[in-house]
């Protein structure tokens, strides 16, 4: 065979062996093929193999590494009308802290409400609110907000809950039973209508209000000494001399913050108007007893007898005025002669003849004014006392109250009689907690365990609610419609700025679905609608305007509030009979316990706000629980300390509570705030406090509880406070703060005398290295300590606007606490009779910096417009800073605050919301303090620039500034000299702390001058 | 009583030793396995450096509030035990550079065992700055280093300048007590029995051949290393100082602190040497060598330096009254007699009075009173940092800021640590290397030199 192949692959092929060739032309040999299907072949193509094998390796690698959702803000793709991502919206609306109703502003950012100011435009607010409409924001965002409707502690809905309520409702009327309705005072007409609403709809229906502190007392007395007239609000700028007869307007009592713009302006240095002069009668030191030029240390149960004295002074001994008077009262007053008066009270004769001189001889120009917790006794007698000096005058009749009377404890004594007798099918709880707060001897729990039915609308868990069938979610007010009458003449309103963060609905809403009885289902819009056309028909119709409504509405809306007309009486007519029933007690116990509302945590509703709870009390500076005030002779007589705690005991009821030993308080009485001491609540007011609501009395409207005991237990609790307390007694310590010149002033004479007194003692101070120049901007504070009353509303707001973190009990005890604003409290004079100087302290933004220049890192230094800032970031913690500082205003987070307290409570999902986004949320090891708000100077800084003009100092407003009620706080640019804090440091009363350590602050305190009598000088 | 004949120098070790036998006894230690003793202390230490390491740990995870510090008083227990420590650290280069350079012959015998201490002391004090700040994790800020921020630390601040001072201080001290050591390390390596230890000993003695030239240029180094020592004595304890007089605070802001704190850093450094000492010389038998004169020498350096302290406590108050500042007069009165009052006199009875006892030759002489006093002095050098850091701070300015200050378990458990550290190297450093120079020591045996007596 011709074998002519070079290559071959097998023997076969080599030999040419046919079959060889045939094998060549397929690819696979025969049979091996026969096994292969495509059907049975894997459904994957090889393309979607390998975009699986991508897909899941880039899905183990992103997985792997420690990616998770950062919750990025995506910005939106179209853009909502009127919505600027990083521009703040502001709203107005009405604050529903207490029931005055203050007009407010909040601020929100990215849909989020995050800052609560007054209303500039609102007539009564004029701006300004207290430190609990500051804070209430964090209610808002209170994790422990009950986030769904609980039946029997279960879960549940609206619409079950609806269903299930209207029939029992139902079967309530038909059985012929009483439903009650129990909430707090109702300032709003649109609520009592849908109150009335309800009555209709459910027949046996009633409704009762209460207040744990309130007004009756005075409104009582003014109704019986004036009939026809509605109760005016005082005009304190009016008045040249007041009197305080232990009436605590400037921190607790009434709208304390229009009452403090008005009596400030009267102590502005700055305007020729003369001061004011206060008198101030009290039994345990106060917000306005601080502020006094004169303070009768006086027991909170004998003003009958002060009144009377003073009257008998003036009526009968100086026949000064009030001659006319009948005899009958003039038998009346005849009981109590001053001097008697001053020998019982152990008061200096003198005092009480400057105070009757000067309500004497500023007839018209001067006011008494009783506190809430006085009687109606107490009250008449001031009126008259009122009416006969013609200071009447100094009421404001421009802007009435709308009284709106509560129910008296007595009135639910009757509601229990009712229950035990078995006439109450239902109790509907809206937004109250009575089993915290009525008084042990009206046995309320017990009575309401017999109602079959209780149905509880409250923000959070409570008390009561913990003991209701059904619990149910009430929204907070910055999700609700509201109005209200601030006063007669201003009709508030009140508009969401959130929607319900929770499945919640406002009680409005609920009574509102209830009364329709199913015969529609509930609507978003149910209450809105009702408020609209309350607001159409009871408004709108009545002021015949040429506008249309929807735009009169929306106009409305946007203001906040419309003003209303008033008719202004014509003339008072004082009613001489009322007085004809008064009463005096005879003889008085040893020991009074006085029960006031607490400063910050209204009756218990703020008890889990954090910010409140660690606000500092105004006059102790305790914070985070209540105690038995006491004097320092009272403790000494019972060998007790501070605390130590006390067995209270009166009318079969006793408590134990610690002690505090505060200057100024009248001996044997003992003074506890009310508010404290809830057993449900949530984590912050957890233990705090002791639940004083105990004593209160529930056959009368009293607050004053005379016949108690005291007993020394040997047990102490610890009271912890921002500020140690010093003895008076301690010549080593005593009155440092004014050899050191921390506190300087003088009285009025002096300064009219040599108004350049404060100068005169300026150190001199020099510096051996050539100053930094400023040119441009330079920032500057001015804090007129004459106006300033140490309220504590500029520290609120600071909070919010700063992000100030909560720190807890545990951390103040130890120095920790965190706010960047202080008030200073300094007491000198006698623990008996102290003088008290407010100081509000925070970073002085020094020109020569002590702390700057000690930091190893550069991480606090100066900026070109005099500000000592903060860098954060850089700042590895040394402290070096926080030691050189002679204010001591910087503040160090020892721990990851938010983290720390309360086991991360306040880092939730929620609560952060609350955060001002233009500030750093500071961590832990890195120091922090008062930045001048130096995120308002950037934004105003911007804003200036967009509009092309020049940036001037007084486009900047500072939180603290904003907030004061007083207008102490003075902003702005030290190098304008036509700017106002330029003028204020100008001034002669200008002085600095610690001048002679030559850190040259920027805060210029203007030195307090009291208003005594020249002779004092 | 024995006469003394003040016409001959005293030799510094008793007794006229054979060379050899020193060779032989100061590596005892280091060629014998560790007692059973050596092993409780080991255990000792090391335990209470655990219970610093768990306190570490905490306030590393919790952070600074672990601490007592508050408001007011920014600085507590670690900066007070940073003083204490770099105070430590300054007796062992006193005693080798100065009184080397003051060729005070009894210092051969303690100085190398001092300078240990100098190094062991500096690095336990180089722990606070770094773990008292709240971010420790971002301590590295406080070095220049170069970055693209041009960021640069404060050059104005004492604290900056403390990082400089004691890493200087550190690193010269170290090359000095290594210098020291390399004749020592040959003779080691001479007398090595195994393989492992003759070349570690080969490596760190650096070829030394005992070779004249050697010896030529040694002697120079050293004393040139001591010429450059000496100031850092001074400097570092004025720079650590200097935190405290850089501030406007009364109490701190004050210029007799550089003195009166180096003064106070060799009295309780001193004290610090002479009680490790005291048992060292006892368990390996060196009574010979660090001998009762010795001894009594440096308590009488005590009683001096305490006297400067006395001194500078007692200038402290009169200042503060010269200079008619109230808030400075107020500030020393209340340490006297204000809420730390307790503390002020531990501090004064412990460094002041207690040291006056050292005016009795017997008591100088005593080593078990002795012992008992220079305890008392550490006890009362601790406390001086403490008075000066804390109430001075407490107290300061504006009343209304005033807060008391007091530590925590976690303070304790730190401070605790940082004996436990010392002590640990110590531990260490005595049984790995050798705790008496034996070059210095050959060099001050009587006959060793040669001298004028004998012609």
């Amino acid at each position: 065979m011709d074998n002519t192949k070079e290559y071959w692959k097998s023997l076969d092929e080599y030999a040419g062996k046919t079959n060889s060739e045939d094998l060549k032309k397929s690819e696979f040999l025969e049979g091996v093929t026969d096994e292969f299907s495509t059907e049975k072949m894997s459904k994957f193509s090889r393309r979607k193999f390998l975009a699986l094998l991508t897909a899941s390796s880039a899905f183990a690698t992103a997985s792997c590494s420690d990616y998770y959702d950062q919750g990025k803000l995506v910005p939106y793709t179209k853009r909502p009308e009127g919505f600027l991502p990083g521009k703040a919206n502001y709203y107005a609306s009405s604050c529903a802290g207490c029931s005055e109703s203050c007009g407010i502003l909040i601020k929100t950012r990215e849909g989020r409400p995050i800052k609560i100011d007054g209303n500039p435009e609102h007539p009564i607010s004029k701006g300004k609110v207290c430190a609990k409409g500051h804070a209430s924001i964090l209610n808002l965002y209170d994790p422990d907000r009950l986030k769904a409707p609980f039946k029997n502690g279960r879960k549940t809905n609206w619409k079950v809950v609806d269903k299930e309520i209207i029939a029992a409702l139902n079967q309530a009327v038909e059985e012929k039973k009483k439903i009650v309705l129990v909430s707090k005072k109702i300032a709003s007409p649109s609520y009592k209508s849908v109150i009335e609403n309800f009555k209709i709809a459910y027949p046996t229906a009633e409704h009762l209000s209460y207040e744990v502190f309130n007004d009756l007392n005075r409104i009582g007395a003014w109704e019986k000494s004036y009939p026809s007239t509605p109760l005016p609000a005082i005009a304190w700028e009016k008045a040249d001399v007041i009197l305080s007869i232990d009436y605590d307007f400037l921190g607790r009592e009434g709208n304390v913050t229009e009452s403090t713009k008005r009596f400030s302006s009267r102590r502005d240095v700055m305007s020729n108007e003369k001061f004011n002069r206060l008198y101030v009668a009290e039994g345990a030191l106060s917000l306005t007893g601080m502020n006094s030029d004169y303070r009768l240390r006086v027991r909170t149960d004998a003003y009958l007898d002060f009144v009377t004295a003073l009257l008998n002074e003036i009526v009968l001994v100086q026949y000064a005025a009030g001659s006319n008077l009948n005899s009958d009262i003039k038998n009346i007053i005849s009981k109590k002669s001053l001097k008697d008066f001053a020998a019982e009270n152990n008061l200096d004769k003198k005092l009480l003849d400057y105070l009757v001189a000067d309500l004497i001889s500023n007839k018209g120009k001067a006011i008494v004014a009783a506190g809430d917790s006085q009687s109606e006794e107490v009250h008449l007698l001031v009126n008259l006392l009122n009416e006969i000096l013609g200071d009447n005058k100094v009421y404001d009749f421009d802007a009435p109250f709308v009284t709106e009377k509560v129910n008296r404890f007595s009135d639910f004594k009757k509601l229990t009689d009712e229950i035990n007798a078995g006439n109450v099918a239902a109790l509907v709880y809206l937004n109250v907690d009575p089993e915290f707060h009525f008084p042990a001897d009206l046995q309320f729990s017990k009575a309401a365990e017999k109602v079959p039915l209780k149905i509880a609308l409250v923000e959070s868990k409570n008390d009561t609610s913990a003991k209701a069938e059904y619990e149910l979610p009430s929204s907070h007010y910055l999700e609700s419609w509201g109005d209200s009458f601030t006063r007669a003449n201003v009709y508030t309103f009140r508009q969401p700025v959130i929607a319900p963060l929770y499945n919640s609905r406002q009680p409005e809403e609920v009574l509102l679905t209830w009364s329709l009885k199913g015969a529609a289902e509930y609507s978003e819009n149910i209450y809105h609608d009702f408020l609209k056309d309350n607001f159409q028909n009871n408004v709108y119709n009545k002021k015949n305007l040429a506008v249309s409504f929807e735009k009169y509405w929306l106009t409305a809306l946007h203001d906040g509030f419309v003003s209303m007309e008033t008719e202004t009486p014509a003339s008072l007519k004082f009613n001489a009979d009322s007085l004809s029933g008064i009463k005096y007690p005879k003889g008085k116990s040893k020991f009074v316990l006085s029960l006031k509302p607490s400063y910050f945590i209204g009756d218990g509703e703020y008890a889990n706000n954090g910010w409140l709870q660690e606000l500092p009390h105004p006059v102790s500076k305790v914070t985070w629980d209540n105690y038995a005030a006491v004097s320092p002779s009272m403790a000494k007589e019972l060998d007790l300390e501070n605390n130590d705690k006390i067995k209270i005991s009166a009318n079969n009821i006793s408590l134990e509570m610690p002690i505090l030993i505060q200057p100024g308080t009248a001996d044997n009485q003992i003074e506890v705030e009310l508010g404290y001491g809830r057993k449900i609540v949530g984590a912050v007011g957890r233990d705090t406090g002791f639940n004083a609501n105990v004593f209160l009395n529930s056959s009368g409207n009293s607050w004053v509880i005379s016949g108690v005991e005291i007993e020394k237990t040997g047990g102490t609790y610890k009271i912890v406070s921002t500020q140690e307390h010093h003895s008076l007694d301690d010549e080593f310590v005593k009155d440092l703060h004014l050899k050191r010149g921390i506190i300087q002033g003088g009285t009025i004479s002096e300064y009219e005398k040599n108004p350049n007194f404060i100068q005169e003692e300026k150190p001199e101070v020099f510096s051996i290295t050539t100053e930094h120049e400023y040119n441009g901007v330079k920032w500057a504070m001015a804090i007129d300590m004459n106006k300033c009353t140490s309220c504590a509303v500029c520290v609120a707001s600071c909070n919010v606007e700063n992000n100030v973190p909560v720190v807890g009990k545990d951390q103040v005890a130890v120095g920790r606490e965190m706010q960047w604003m202080r008030l200073d409290r300094y007491y000198s004079g006698t623990p008996d009779a102290p003088i008290v100087s407010g100081q509000p302290m925070l970073c002085q933004h020094c020109d020569f910096a002590p702390c700057e220049n000690v930091c190893p890192v550069n991480a606090t230094n100066h900026s070109p417009d005099g500000l000592n800032q903060m860098v954060y970031n850089r700042c590895v913690g040394t402290r070096y800073c926080a030691n050189n500082c002679p204010y001591k205003v910087r503040r160090f987070n020892f721990f990851n605050f938010r983290d720390h307290f309360e086991d991360a409570y306040y880092l939730n999902e929620v609560t952060p919301l609350v955060h001002n986004p233009e500030v750093t949320v500071r961590s832990r090891g890195v120091m922090e303090k008062c930045t001048f708000c130096v995120q308002r100077i950037s934004e105003a800084r911007s804003e200036a620039k967009a509009e092309g003009r020049e940036f001037k100092g007084d486009d900047v407003v500072v939180a603290c500034q904003q907030s004061c009620p007083a207008d102490a706080i003075v902003f702005g640019d030290s190098n304008d000299m036509e700017s106002k804090v330029s003028k204020y440091r100008e001034h002669q009363l200008g002085y600095h702390v610690l001048e002679e350590t030559a850190v040259k602050p920027n805060v210029t305190y203007i030195a307090k001058l009291r208003n005594t009598h020249s002779e004092e000088a | 009583m024995s006469v003394v004949d003040y016409t001959q120098e005293l030799s510094v070790v008793e007794g006229k030793p054979p060379l050899r036998s020193i060779d032989e006894l100061i590596s005892r230690p280091l060629n014998t396995k560790p007692t059973k003793a050596y092993y409780i202390a080991l255990t000792v230490t090391l335990s209470m450096l655990g219970i610093g390491v768990i306190g570490l740990l905490l306030s590393f995870y919790y952070g600074t509030g672990m601490w007592g510090n508050n408001n007011p008083v920014g600085w507590g227990f670690p900066i007070v035990n940073f003083v204490f420590w770099v105070g430590i650290g300054h007796a062992g280069t006193l005693i080798s550079a100065i009184l080397f350079l003051l060729r005070q012959k009894w210092r051969n015998g303690i100085a190398r065992f001092a300078e240990g201490m100098t190094i062991f002391a500096v690095m336990t004090a180089g722990i606070f700055p770094a773990i008292h700040v709240g971010r420790p994790w971002l301590a590295g800020y406080l070095f220049p280093y170069p970055n693209q921020h041009s960021l640069w630390p404060n050059f104005n601040s004492p604290l900056l300048w403390d990082v400089f001072a004691v890493s200087t201080y550190f690193i010269v001290s170290f090359v000095f007590w290594y210098v020291g050591l390399i004749p020592d390390f040959a003779v080691l390596r001479d007398r090595a029995t195994t393989k492992i230890k003759k070349t570690i000993y080969s490596v760190t003695s650096l070829g030394w051949r005992n070779s004249n030239r050697h010896w030529q240029h040694y002697e120079m180094v050293y004393l040139v290393l001591a010429g450059f020592a000496t100031p850092l004595v001074l400097s570092v304890h004025t720079i650590v100082s200097f935190d405290f007089a850089v501030a406007v605070l009364p109490g701190w802001h004050s210029t007799i602190f550089p003195p009166y704190f180096v003064a106070g850093a060799v009295f309780s450094g001193f004290a610090m040497v002479q009680n490790v000492l005291i048992i060292i010389r006892k368990i390996f038998k060196y009574e010979h060598i660090i001998t009762i004169d010795t001894l009594e020498k440096m308590n009488k350096i005590m009683m001096l330096t305490g006297m400067l302290v006395g001194y500078a406590y007692a200038m402290e108050f009169f200042i503060a009254w010269y200079s008619g500042n109230p808030i400075e007069q107020f500030t020393f009165v209340n340490r006297a007699f204000g809420p730390y009052a307790w503390a002020y006199w531990i501090m004064v009875s412990c460094n002041v009075l207690m040291p006056q006892l050292f005016w009795f030759r017997k008591i100088r002489r005593t080593i078990p009173v002795m012992f008992v006093i220079a305890v008392f002095v550490n006890v009362g050098m601790w406390f001086e940092r403490f008075v000066i850091t804390v109430t001075s701070l407490a107290n300061d300015f504006l009343p209304s800021s005033w807060a008391y200050y007091k530590p925590t378990l976690v303070d304790g458990a730190i401070l605790l640590g940082s004996f436990g550290f010392f002590f640990t190297w110590v531990l260490l450093f005595s049984k790995t290397l050798p705790v008496v120079s034996i070059a210095e020591i050959k060099s001050v045996i009587d006959g060793s030199q040669p001298s004028h007596g004998e012609h």
